[in-house]
Formats: C-alpha cells, sequence, structure tokens
C-alpha cells in the first residue's frame, strides 16, 4: 500500500498523555491538514512522522517499510518550522544548498539546484543575501525551499503562516498550494486556522482530546462532522438540544417544533443535539410561527461590515444568524423577528 | 500651585543627577589608582619604591629591557624563559579549558539529567573557593602522585581557575540558540552530531571567542595557586615578577608590570570588539 499509514500510534510522556491510538492513511501527493484546538497534539503528532519524537507505541509506515525508529536525518522529509528555522550564519544560497552539500551532490549541482528553487520562488537576486536581510514572506519562501531541495519523499509543515500578517498569509496559502500541486509532492501540515485548512487542504484531519475526531475533505468536515466536538470547531455553529417527536419532527427547548427529515429514523422521546449553521438560517420580518419558521426576539447585533452577525433568542435556544448588509433589515436590539430553519441545513450530531 | 516649566524637580529615568555623577567617577578613580600608581613609578629616577618619586627617568624601562635580553646570572630564571612558560600555559590553559566547556555547555543547556543543578553550582565553585585553599589542596593532590608533573600541573589548575568563565560564556552563546535549528539541520540530512558541528558551534562562536580569550587572561595573570605549584625551574611572568620584587626592591618590575597590563588591555579591547556589547559574562 503506497503513501503513508499511521497504524495505532502513541505518544505518552510518563503519565501525560499526548495522542492516543492514531490511525491515519495518507495518499501520495495530496496536500493533508493536522487541525485541532491548542494542545490536541497535532504538532506532536507532526514530530513523531518527522522522526524529532520516538513512539510510545504503533507503526508508522511509508510505502509499507516501517519507518517508526529511522532517525530524522536518514528519513528524508522536508520541514518547515514555526520559526523556520533558517541558519542565521548562512547565506539564503547556502541555506538551500545546505540538504545538497549533506548529500555529497556536487558543487555546480549544488548551484544548479539553488537556482532553479530561487527561480521557483521568485527571489533570484538574493541568492547572496543574509537570511537576516530578507521580510518575513521572504524568509517563509526560502524555508520552503530549502525543505524541498533535496526532493524529499514527505513535506512537513509546522504552522509556517503563523508568524506573517494576514494579507500575506493568503498570497502564502495559495503559494504553497500552488508549489504542492506542481510538485506533486504529500504534504502535511499543522495549522489551528480553519480557513487555512479549509482552502488549502485535500484531506483534513481533525484532532481534539488526542485523537482523531473526523478524516475527510474540508466541504465532508463542514457538512457533515461526525460528532459535536468536530461541529463546534469547525466554523461557528449553533448547537442545541431537542427531542425528538417522530414522523420527522422534534422538538426544541422552548416547546415548539419544527421539521427535520433526517431524524425520521430515530426513535421518538429521544433526547439529540443539533447543529445548524449560522449562514443556513433566514431572518424576515415578524410574522406568526408557521412550520420551520419561528418567532423570536433579537438579543445582539454586530456588524462587521462584510457579514452582520445576529443573535436571535428562540423557543429557548439562542441562535447565531449570519446575513449579508443587503439582506439587513434594520434589525436592533430587542425586535422581534422571524427566523427560517431550512429543513435540510439541520443535522444531527 | 506653579511648577515652572523651564526648573525641573526630578530627574528623567536614564538621567543622572550630580551626585551619582562624582559618584561613580570616585569609584572608577579607585578602580584605576592601582594603575596610576604603578604607571607613575615606572618612570621613577630614585632607585627605592617611595610613592611618588622624587625625580622622573626612563632608567627602569632600560634596567627591564637589559634584564629581558641579558639576563644576570643572579636572577634564578630569567625572564625570557618566565615568559615562554607563561605564554605556553595561557595557551593550553585556553585550548583545553574550551574543549571541555563546549561539551559541557551544551549538555547543560540541551539536557536534563539528574544532577544538572548540583552540576552548575560545581562549576563555579573554583570563583568562590579560597585561592589560597585550593593552591595547597592542588599541590598536596600533586605531590601525591608518583609523577614529575612540574608544566601540566600549571595547566591543570588553570583550567580548573578558567573553566568557570569560559562555561559561562558558551552557556550564555547556546542559550540563544533555539533547538529548531538544530532539528531544522537533522531535518536536512544531518546527523545529530553533524548538526552541533554545521549549526551549534558557528552559532555558539562569540561566545566561544569570549570564553577562550577570558582563559587566556585569567591564567596570564593567575598568580596564589601558581604560587603554591610552581617549580624552580616551571615558574610564570606573575611568579617571576613576585620573587624579583623580594630579591632587590627596585622599580623595574613596574617596567614589565606596565607592559603587561598593556597586554591585558589590548586582550581585553579585542574581546569586547569580538563579541559586541553585552556579550562578554565575566
Amino acid at each position: 500500500m503506497t503513501g503513508l499509514i499511521l497504524e495505532n500510534v502513541d505518544k505518552h510522556y510518563g503519565t501525560a498523555c499526548a495522542v492516543k491510538d492514531v490511525n491515519l492513511h495518507l495518499p501520495e501527493g495530496k496536500l493533508v491538514c493536522f487541525i485541532g484546538p491548542s494542545g490536541c497534539g497535532k504538532t506532536t503528532l507532526l514530530r513523531m512522522i518527522a522522526g524529532l519524537e520516538t513512539l510510545s507505541g504503533g507503526e508508522i509506515r511509508l510505502d509499507g517499510e516501517d519507518i517508526g525508529q529511522t532517525p530524522a536525518h536518514l528519513r528524508n522529509f522536508g520541514m518547515v518550522f514555526q520559526s523556520l528555522a533558517l541558519f542565521p550564519h548562512m547565506t539564503v544560497g547556502e541555506n538551500i544548498a545546505y540538504p545538497l552539500k549533506l548529500r555529497g551532490v556536487g558543487k555546480v549541482e549544488q548551484q544548479a539546484r539553488v537556482v532553479e528553487l530561487l527561480q521557483l520562488i521568485q527571489l533570484s537576486a538574493m541568492i547572496d543575501r543574509p537570511v537576516s536581510k530578507l521580510s518575513g514572506g521572504q524568509r517563509q519562501r526560502v524555508a520552503i525551499a530549502r525543505a524541498i531541495a533535496a526532493r524529499p519523499k514527505i513535506l512537513l509543515l509546522d504552522e509556517p503562516l503563523s508568524a506573517l500578517d494576514a494579507k500575506l498569509r493568503e498570497s502564502m496559502q495559495v503559494e504553497i498550494r500552488q508549489l504542492q500541486q506542481r510538485l506533486n509532492i504529500t504534504t502535511i501540515m499543522v495549522t489551528h486556522d480553519q480557513r487555512e485548512a479549509m482552502t488549502m487542504a485535500d484531506i483534513v484531519v481533525v484532532l481534539g482530546e488526542h485523537r482523531v475526531q473526523q478524516v475527510g475533505t474540508p466541504i465532508e468536515i463542514y457538512r457533515h462532522p461526525a460528532n459535536e466536538f468536530v461541529a463546534d470547531f469547525i466554523g461557528s455553529g449553533n448547537i442545541f438540544p431537542a427531542t425528538v417527536l417522530g414522523g420527522g419532527r422534534v422538538g426544541l427547548p422552548g416547546g415548539e417544533s419544527i421539521e427535520v427529515p433526517s431524524c425520521a429514523g430515530v426513535a421518538a422521546g429521544q433526547q439529540v443535539r443539533m447543529l445548524v449553521r449560522p449562514e443556513d438560517l433566514q431572518l424576515s420580518a415578524p410574522e406568526a410561527t408557521a412550520g420551520n419558521r419561528l418567532l423570536g426576539t433579537v438579543t445582539f447585533v454586530r456588524d462587521i461590515g462584510s457579514t452582520i452577525e445576529t443573535i436571535v433568542e428562540c423557543s429557548g435556544v439562542s441562535f447565531t444568524a449570519l446575513s449579508t448588509p443587503c439582506q439587513g433589515i434594520g434589525l436592533g436590539v430587542g425586535h422581534a423577528v422571524s427566523v427560517t430553519i431550512p429543513a435540510q441545513a439541520c443535522r444531527l450530531l | 500651585m506653579s511648577l515652572s516649566s523651564n526648573k525641573r524637580l526630578s530627574i528623567l529615568p536614564g538621567e543622572t543627577g550630580r551626585f551619582a555623577g562624582i559618584l561613580s567617577g570616585f569609584i572608577l578613580l579607585l578602580a584605576v589608582l592601582p594603575i596610576l600608581t604603578m604607571i607613575v613609578m615606572s618612570f621613577s629616577g630614585a632607585s627605592n619604591l617611595d610613592f611618588p618619586p622624587s625625580s622622573y627617568s626612563l632608567q627602569w624601562y632600560r634596567a627591564a629591557w637589559h634584564t629581558f635580553v641579558s639576563p644576570d646570572a643572579s636572577d634564578v630564571l630569567s625572564l625570557g624563559k618566565a615568559m615562554t612558560t607563561s605564554l605556553l600555559v595561557a595557551c593550553l590553559t585556553m585550548v583545553l579549558a574550551t574543549l571541555v566547556a563546549v561539551p559541557a555547555a551544551y549538555a547543560l543547556v540541551r539536557c536534563e539529567f539528574r544532577g544538572k543543578a548540583l552540576a552548575l553550582q560545581l562549576m563555579s565553585l573554583p570563583l568562590v573557593f579560597p585561592m589560597v585553599v585550593l593552591g595547597l589542596a592542588l599541590l598536596l593532590v600533586f605531590d601525591s602522585l608518583p609523577l614529575q608533573m612540574s608544566f601540566s600541573r600549571l595547566v591543570i589548575a588553570h583550567v580548573i581557575l578558567a573553566l568557570p568563565f569560559v562555561v559561562k560564556n558558551c552557556t550564555a552563546a547556546m542559550l540563544s540558540i533555539g533547538s529548531e535549528v538544530e532539528e531544522a539541520a537533522q531535518m536536512l540530512g544531518a546527523s545529530p552530531q553533524r548538526a552541533i558541528l554545521d549549526v551549534v558551534v558557528p552559532l555558539m562562536k562569540s561566545g566561544i571567542l569570549a570564553g577562550m580569550l577570558l582563559a587566556f587572561i585569567v591564567s596570564f595573570n593567575e598568580f596564589t595557586v601558581t604560587y603554591f605549584l610552581y617549580t624552580i625551574d616551571v615558574m610564570t611572568v606573575p611568579i617571576w615578577m613576585y620573587s624579583r620584587t623580594v630579591s632587590s626592591l627596585d622599580p623595574t618590575v613596574f617596567s614589565f608590570a606596565v607592559l603587561i597590563v598593556l597586554i591585558d588591555f589590548v586582550l581585553i579591547w579585542a574581546l569586547e570588539k569580538l563579541v559586541g556589547e553585552g556579550g562578554v559574562s565575566f
């Protein structure tokens, strides 16, 4: 089986658990994002794949070969660190040539590869600059060029964009994605920025409480979260308790009921938790409750320019709704408003 | 109430008042007083050690030069030989102390091991240990050994004395090197040892150089411990100067001392240049 396979991978420090029973199959040529809250073990997992941490249990296999005990310097993986870890005593060219020098590549070939990589990252003029004279984005690109110089089997990125400002970060996201697709290199990126994960990844691995919570494409993760943890962590969501009434209807805490066809198979009387995304909720002028349109009261309004976030208290649940300024109906705190919950937008968790 | 703007009642942070200025001037004067005395005495025209001298001349520099080029038969040992010994001991001390201190600094910063706190304490013990006791203790140890080690025992003693300074400077340099650069080198294909040689040591360079120069200075100026350990045919410059002063009380030693202080000044200046501001810890 090709690709990188993690089987029952465990890591604990003394009695403290960092990563527990991780099973993953990362196919070749894909960009995989590990995402999760701080301290969920995503960086530890990446460092174990890199060979910078030992495994407490389990196996890591690359194209069928067990590499769990192989030291980091023999794995031929490229890695970009959070701090970038460029060598301050070397120039840009020397930094990129370092992995080639270690592999005994001839001077002429080294030089050719460095020039090629600098063209790729559009920094050809910087070859003899010390790395301290570069801007944040330039350093970022040099770190990536150095990591891929020796044509590694896998590229590992540990929150590589966290030090950049928002604008630069977005353009680097696109650049890294394009580079990854052009080189067709298996890439694992750790991030805590879900926008980054959504826009860049082929596969997202959501980690939480030291375990894998869900593996899937970004859209799968967003539209079909496997559990409440994923629903809550990815995107913003309205998660609320409900009681199944049977016949595809659920009752809200306030006594009103809405139609949710996906609940048809659940026994009546069972307590469940539901998810509805803020952008799926529709606000309209107050009308009497009918079908999935409920009457509520506005408790909070926040206009952040591109969208307006409105919190509506409705049948014992606080719903957050997003609307664009042109959809805005001039709501203020205390106003009555109707909320429509589209039946197909409700997910059973 | 009126607070006139052109007359400030308090001084701003970073400004010194007159009292602080006078105080620091006085302390600086105390620090250089012995050196000034020595310089004045080296130009004395009299043949005794009265201060201030009754007249001034260059006769002691002439005498010093004479002693250096054609040593007196009455001298127990020539200055040239003492100088050679001093330089050799200082150079060996510098090299050996650095070879010990660099790995020690690496271990003290990077590794977690039992007794690390104790090791740190023991490392700086020679700084607070009474020199006379240390000299005596070393003499007892070396004399109990069946080996004749008149030269090497000076080197060993000086390495012990120089080590805290070198380790301190190397540790300070090591602390500023993140473990990620080392890991980055490993990810790029360097073995752990190669990563240290290619990345850690070059980044420690200024700390290592500072430590080396300090070791040289410590060894070159060392007197107390050396006094216990020197032998009649192996002595260093400070010992030679002391015996010279005791045997013939004339200001020749002051002219030598001026030269030695000049050498020290150059070394310390070089140290500051090499390491830049705030790099050296004594």
